[in-house]
């Protein structure tokens, strides 16, 4: 569907993307994840048309749209800030680019009026100034205005970022199944490693303008290829000294484990390595409990599910087991 | 965009945008260079390029003059003007913030009124209108030596009466800006301290007053810089400053005194030399930055009450006081603009002689002749809107006016939006510092020069006298855009900062072209700053005067210098009978106009598309209400 290849991104003198390889598939949700500056957003700018590479292809349907300008891409975008027209009311926000095609009145207003049925907007909303509607609604607009003109794909540069976390939760749920419905592909960019892991068929991590990963949610999570992504995505306890030893494992690498992989005073498993640790902290997540556990003075976190019944306090000493199969390792970096 | 390929349109093989550049950078460099430079440095150099009586150049002639004539009094009479006015407008200006925004005084909202109605009423209607009241023969005047008989009856003349003028005129940024300042303040801040153990009077001046030195600080300047360039107080109110003296200078020739054109440059050179100095400074301190409140959750200041009953008492006095001295000008003015003209002329309010003949229609004057015998003076009394003159003095103020803040609105979006394409290059800056150039030189400067350089055939403007009958009323277009062009570069730059970049990146992907794009969702984001600074810069322009006075001539009378002529014109050969109370109803329509102009943009103007079809649902709802319930009743 869309397909980068050996692109490259300058400004000025400096490299933003360093040989992007990049292939979604048709349908797909797919991820641009990773934090502030790593060229993600970067990256989505060269498949929408804003940004020109300087070397490298971008391909769409099989289509080489590296020189197209943006207006002939055919690709629908929902900004971060939705960049609503404040002075149009929804309905002509989401007729503008109808409007700019020239389209006779009468399928504009079947087209805008199919479309806000669709994202659940009424006709008083239509009405409306997009400044009178809620933060979920104006981002079902963004999205109506963006798929009205029916295109190929579907970008969307961290439309959640600016909602508190209870309606991007909420909106999140809304988003994947609207993807769902309309069937359409949707390259998405976030630094919300959990929006990412929620939403996504797969997932790029990019970093300092190159990918590091591309897999799915589970692959990216359990099967980090990089120590840059075993880090980055959810939170890992680096592991040293006594535990390595303990695990028999290369002291020239490192190591590390998935707090939900560590396992508080539970019978030993073959082949676990298990040894004794103080608990330091405690702090009450009502769902799970996370714990710092001293561990020969290397602190370990580590996740148990609140039961109400196994609670430990600080102070207390514990067992802690990890099996060697749930470590991470990578080379260290030169 | 970076980098982006763009469409580009293409005439017979000619790249369109290439041509739009080229054709638009030559027109700005001819504006630039041709109504700015050209006229300016002709100025600076008229002051070296003097000749003596044998015909000889000598450059340091004006400078010898200067110091051994009478110049450096004029100097001296404008820097002590802007000295005291600046402890004056601050000490009321300051008052008047605390007295509506700060101290609990009762009343406080009709007091905030009274004190800003020198934002619709100033100029030239402000200071005829004190003058109405407060000279010789004035209403006020009258009182005053009622009250104190031993009073010299002509206090309202020369430096006391300019710097009285202008302290009440010079205080509306004070209540506009210092008032916004106050409102910033973080109530917690005060409770801190207060919490502290700091009395409310420590409060004051140690929390409240240092937050908003930044911004007295720039009111400071601005005052000086008003006070030094002062015009239509002291050329009507007998002050020998700098700007009358350029003005009479630049209207007298070689035979009646020695290069008066060049002395009057010399005079123009020295108030921008002062400008410049003060707008550096100025321009370095704000870059120091102001105090911004680091709180994320600021609470609205409390009003202050004053414990000590005595200080409380003295403080509601000084209030009033104050109000009395703003309202009682806006008060008498009305009233008398609805009075005969024999009443107005007496400046004695008559309660049987109400008449709306100052305002509409003309009536005749009888009068006795010295043989005893009655004559008539046809339409010796006329309206504003019915006086041939008057309306003539506000069709081309409007005109003139209207072209001009439209001209300086349309320069200013389209650098803008080029400054904005081109953020962070070079040229970008150099259009901005063009524009912001007449920012550092006085009006006096600008408006003498185009004068002084156009009043004679210039070859860039089709070799025509510019000053020249009618053509002077494209000169004072020209010198009303240059003048306002850096107040509608700051507007406007701040409205284009409001858009959001994704804006135009959402439009252009949906399929707008750049042009489009700034038609269709740029400029309607704009539009609401723009036509504000439109109905602004008008507003200033319509009642202007130190340019309308520079540029003074038969076809270029402004209706500043129609007010002005009101006065002198007044019963003489019989005519113009009413020519005070025309003068105050022409006030009167000044405040209205300012008025109406104010509530559009800060009111209408400031209401966003939500909230206008709010309004409209609204209305809608009542008129249903009210029809759909008298077709059931």
């Amino acid at each position: 569907m869309i397909q980068l290849t050996d692109i490259i991104v300058k400004f000025g003198d400096f490299e933003a993307l360093h040989n992007i390889n990049v292939h979604v598939r048709e349908g797909e949700f797919f991820t641009f994840l990773g934090p502030s500056g790593c060229g993600k957003t970067t990256t989505l700018r060269t498949i929408t048309g804003f940004i020109e590479p300087v070397s490298g292809t971008v391909k769409m349907q099989g289509q080489d749209i590296t020189h197209v300008p943006i207006e002939k891409r055919n690709i629908g975008i929902v900004f971060q800030s939705y960049a609503l027209f404040p002075t149009m009311t929804v309905h002509d926000n989401i007729a503008f680019g109808l409007k700019i095609k020239k389209m006779d009145k009468k399928t504009i207003e079947e087209k805008v009026n199919t479309i806000a049925r669709k994202v659940d907007l009424s006709d008083e909303q239509l009405k409306k100034a997009v400044s009178q509607l809620s933060g979920g609604q104006q981002q079902r607009v963004a999205i109506a205005r963006a798929l009205v003109t029916e295109p190929a794909i579907i970008c969307m540069d961290e439309p959640l970022s600016n909602l508190d976390a209870k309606l991007r939760v909420q909106l999140r749920n809304e988003l994947k199944k609207m993807q769902r419905d309309f069937g359409i592909t949707t390259i998405y960019v976030t630094h919300d490693q959990e929006e990412a892991l929620t939403l996504s068929d797969r997932i790029a991590v990019f970093n300092k303008g190159y990918i590091e990963q591309i897999g799915t949610p589970n692959e990216v999570y359990n099967h980090s290829q990089t120590e840059f992504v075993a880090n980055f995505i959810g939170d890992i306890n680096p592991l040293s000294g006594q535990i390595v030893k303990g695990l028999g494992l290369e002291e020239s690498r490192h190591h590390f484990v998935r707090l939900e992989r560590v396992r508080v005073n539970r019978p030993k498993d073959e082949g676990e390595f298990q040894t004794q640790g103080k608990i330091e902290n405690r702090e009450y997540y009502g769902l799970y409990i996370k714990y710092y556990i001293d561990i020969a003075g290397q602190t370990i976190k580590v996740i148990e599910k609140n039961d109400g019944i196994n609670i430990y306090e600080p102070g207390e000493t514990v067992t802690v087991g990890i099996h060697p199969q749930d470590v991470m390792s990578y080379d260290a970096k030169q | 965009m970076q980098n982006a390929s763009v469409n580009k349109r293409n005439l017979g093989g000619v790249d369109l945008s290439l041509l739009y550049k080229v054709f638009g950078g030559a027109l700005f460099l001819y504006l630039f260079l041709g109504f700015m430079v050209v006229p300016c440095l002709n100025t600076l150099t008229s002051i070296f390029t003097v000749k003596d009586a044998a015909g000889n150049t000598d450059p340091l002639a004006v400078i010898r003059f200067f110091f051994t004539g009478k110049m450096p009094s004029f100097v001296w009479n404008s820097v002590k003007l802007a000295v005291c006015l600046v402890v004056t407008v601050n000490v009321v200006g300051v008052s008047i913030v605390l007295l509506t925004e700060y101290f609990d005084i009762k009343g406080a909202k009709i007091l905030r009124l009274g004190y800003m109605t020198t934002l619709i009423y100033s100029g030239v209607a402000l200071v005829t209108g004190y003058q109405f009241l407060y000279d010789g023969n004035g209403m006020i005047t009258k009182w005053l030596v009622d009250m104190f008989p031993g009073m010299n009856k002509q206090w309202f003349s020369g430096f006391s009466a300019v710097l009285f003028t202008m302290t009440f005129a010079c205080t509306s940024n004070h209540a506009l800006f210092l008032r916004n300042a106050i409102r910033a303040i973080d109530y917690n801040t005060v409770e801190a301290a207060r919490n502290l153990g700091a009395s409310p009077f420590k409060v004051l001046f140690k929390v409240v007053m240092p937050t908003l030195l930044p911004t007295l600080f720039s009111l400071t300047v601005m005052t000086f810089i008003t006070g030094l360039c002062a015009m239509s107080a002291p050329t009507l109110l007998g002050y020998n400053s700098i700007n009358p003296e350029i003005v009479r200078l630049a209207g007298s020739s070689t035979a009646n005194e020695s290069f008066p054109q060049a002395r009057a440059a010399l005079l123009s050179v020295i108030l921008a030399l002062f400008t410049i100095i003060l707008l550096t400074v100025l321009n370095h301190y704000e870059r120091k930055g102001h105090y911004l409140s680091v709180s994320k959750t600021k609470a609205k200041l409390v009003k202050q009450k004053i414990q000590n009953p005595a200080a409380n008492v003295l403080a509601h006095i000084y209030a009033y006081v104050l109000f009395i001295i703003y309202m009682t000008p806006v008060v008498m003015i009305i009233v008398f603009s609805f009075q005969n003209w024999a009443a107005v002329r007496a400046k004695a309010l008559n309660p049987s002689q109400w008449t709306l003949m100052n305002y509409f229609g003309t009536q005749d004057f009888q009068y006795t002749r010295s043989n005893g015998k009655i004559a008539t003076r046809k339409d010796a009394i006329s309206g504003v809107f019915a006086n041939e003159k008057t309306v003539g003095g506000i069709r081309l103020s409007f005109i003139l006016s209207a072209i001009a803040a439209a001209l300086a609105c349309v320069i200013v979006v389209v650098a803008v939006n080029y400054i904005f394409k081109h953020k962070n290059k070079k040229r970008a800056v150099v259009v901005e510092a063009c524009l912001l150039f007449p920012w550092l030189l006085p009006t006096i400067l600008i408006c003498y020069s185009f004068r002084i350089f156009f009043n004679g055939n210039v070859w860039y403007v089709f070799n025509q006298n510019l000053y020249y009958k009618e053509n002077v009323r494209f000169l004072i277009i020209m010198a009303y855009t240059v003048v306002k062009l850096p107040f509608a570069l700051r507007m406007i730059k701040a409205a284009f900062y409001a858009i959001d970049d994704e804006l135009e990146d959402a439009a252009r992907n949906l399929g707008a072209s750049q042009l489009v794009t700034f038609l269709r969702v740029k400029l309607p984001i704009v539009l609401p700053s723009v036509l504000a600074v439109f109905a602004l810069n008008f507003n200033a322009l319509f009642t202007e005067y130190d340019m309308g006075a520079t540029f003074q001539k038969s076809e270029g009378t402004t209706y500043a210098m129609v007010i002005q002529s009101m006065c002198n014109e007044e019963g003489r050969d019989n005519m113009n009978m009413n020519a005070s109370g025309r003068r105050c109803a022409s006030t009167v329509f000044i405040m209205i106009v300012s008025g109406l102009i104010l509530y559009l943009v800060y009111g209408v103007g400031a209401r966003d598309l939500g909230e206008r079809l709010e309004r409209r649902a609204k209305r809608k709802a009542f008129f249903q209400k009210l029809f759909g319930s008298k077709k059931a009743a």
